[in-house]
């Protein structure tokens, strides 16, 4: 797992509010550098990385929503429709993260179940018992994780096309800077 | 299932040193309210509830570093860090667990025959991540973690 990125350019004694547009940006920075690495669906390392990065933009959204929940002007339609904007975009942010998360689970999975069949038939030699040790169960699962991972993938990439195609980047940047 | 982060209210006017202080002692508070549930063992809620809080503390952590003297700073940082990743290793064998048992009515009276000894084999595997979890526990107690670690973040006040 990727350390998170160091995040520079904090002002201790600066408002909590002007931080928040000092930090949140590096946080979204952080996150775009593994998208090189997502169109190919082998890059599980990388997938991974930009999972955690996700997670720790979440968390800091959060860290921050005081920020964005207050009035920045007097009017409370506006105070309202920067709530639902932040929720909304809050969302997205978890959304993906549950996706990348299926992901990374089918990975780990496929990798114990691999792991446990290698060392079950190195068991069943040694014993001799290998017609005992039966594999069915594990090839089954395994067969059934390859496809969930599939379409995991599938999922987030047309998600995350979408995003792109929406310019979500920039709105975002957009909203939480402005 | 989502952990809520519990955060004392805090004014966006107030300054950056004031707020980091204030969650933190706040996440950290929520992470250690987990611990007994945690080393008891018998609802895995506990141990998924202190490592998904441990992680906001470290994110929050991380944003704030440049508030704190460095290197005590570190100190604590790295014991956290040590929560979050013994954890871990038991919450990843849950998460297995639990999906393996959850497969089996999906799966042939044969084919269930491997996952169960596949769930057999991760239960003791699970025990033995327990071990350094609960070893670091009480490590952490013999030497004042919590104590130290909150004289550090409540510190002076602003």
């Amino acid at each position: 797992m990727a350390k998170a990125h160091k995040i520079s350019g904090v002002k201790p004694l600066g408002s909590y509010r002007e931080n928040a547009r000092i930090i949140l940006p590096q946080k979204i920075e952080e996150v775009y550098t593994w998208e090189p690495f997502i169109r190919d669906a082998a890059r599980r390392e990388e997938l991974h990385n930009m999972r955690i990065s996700i997670k720790r933009l979440r968390y800091t959204m959060e860290l921050f929503r005081v920020v964005y929940e207050l009035p920045k002007v007097c009017s409370k339609d506006a105070v309202a429709t920067d709530d639902k904007r932040f929720a909304e975009f809050l969302a997205v942010i978890v959304d993906l993260q549950s996706i990348l998360g299926d992901i990374h689970d089918c990975d780990v999975v496929l990798q114990v179940l691999t792991d446990y069949t290698c060392q079950s038939a190195s068991d069943a030699v040694v014993l001799d018992i290998l017609s005992a040790t039966g594999k069915d169960g594990i090839d089954r699962l395994i067969a059934q994780t390859r496809e969930t991972r599939k379409a995991g993938y599938q999922k987030f990439l047309e998600k995350w096309e979408q995003l792109s195609a929406a310019n979500f980047k920039r709105k975002l940047l957009s909203f939480l800077v402005t | 299932m989502a952990v809520e982060a519990q955060i004392a209210a805090i004014s966006p006017d107030e300054t950056l040193e004031t707020c980091a202080r204030q969650i933190i002692v706040s996440y950290f508070h929520q992470m250690m309210s987990y611990k007994d549930g945690a080393k008891d063992g018998c609802d895995i809620a506990f141990v998924h509830d202190m490592r998904v809080t441990s992680r906001r503390l470290r994110a929050a952590m991380d944003n704030f570093a440049d508030c704190f003297p460095q290197k005590a700073f570190r100190k604590q940082y790295k014991k956290v860090k040590a929560i979050t990743r013994t954890m871990g290793a038991v919450r990843d064998l849950d998460v297995l667990i639990d999906r393996f048992q959850k497969s089996l009515d999906t799966l042939s009276e044969a084919e269930q025959l491997d996952i169960r000894e596949l769930i057999l084999h991760l239960q003791r595997e699970r025990e033995e991540a327990r071990k350094p979890m609960l070893a670091l526990f009480t490590k952490l107690e013999e030497t004042g973690f919590e104590t130290k670690f909150l004289e550090f973040f409540v510190g002076r006040s602003n």
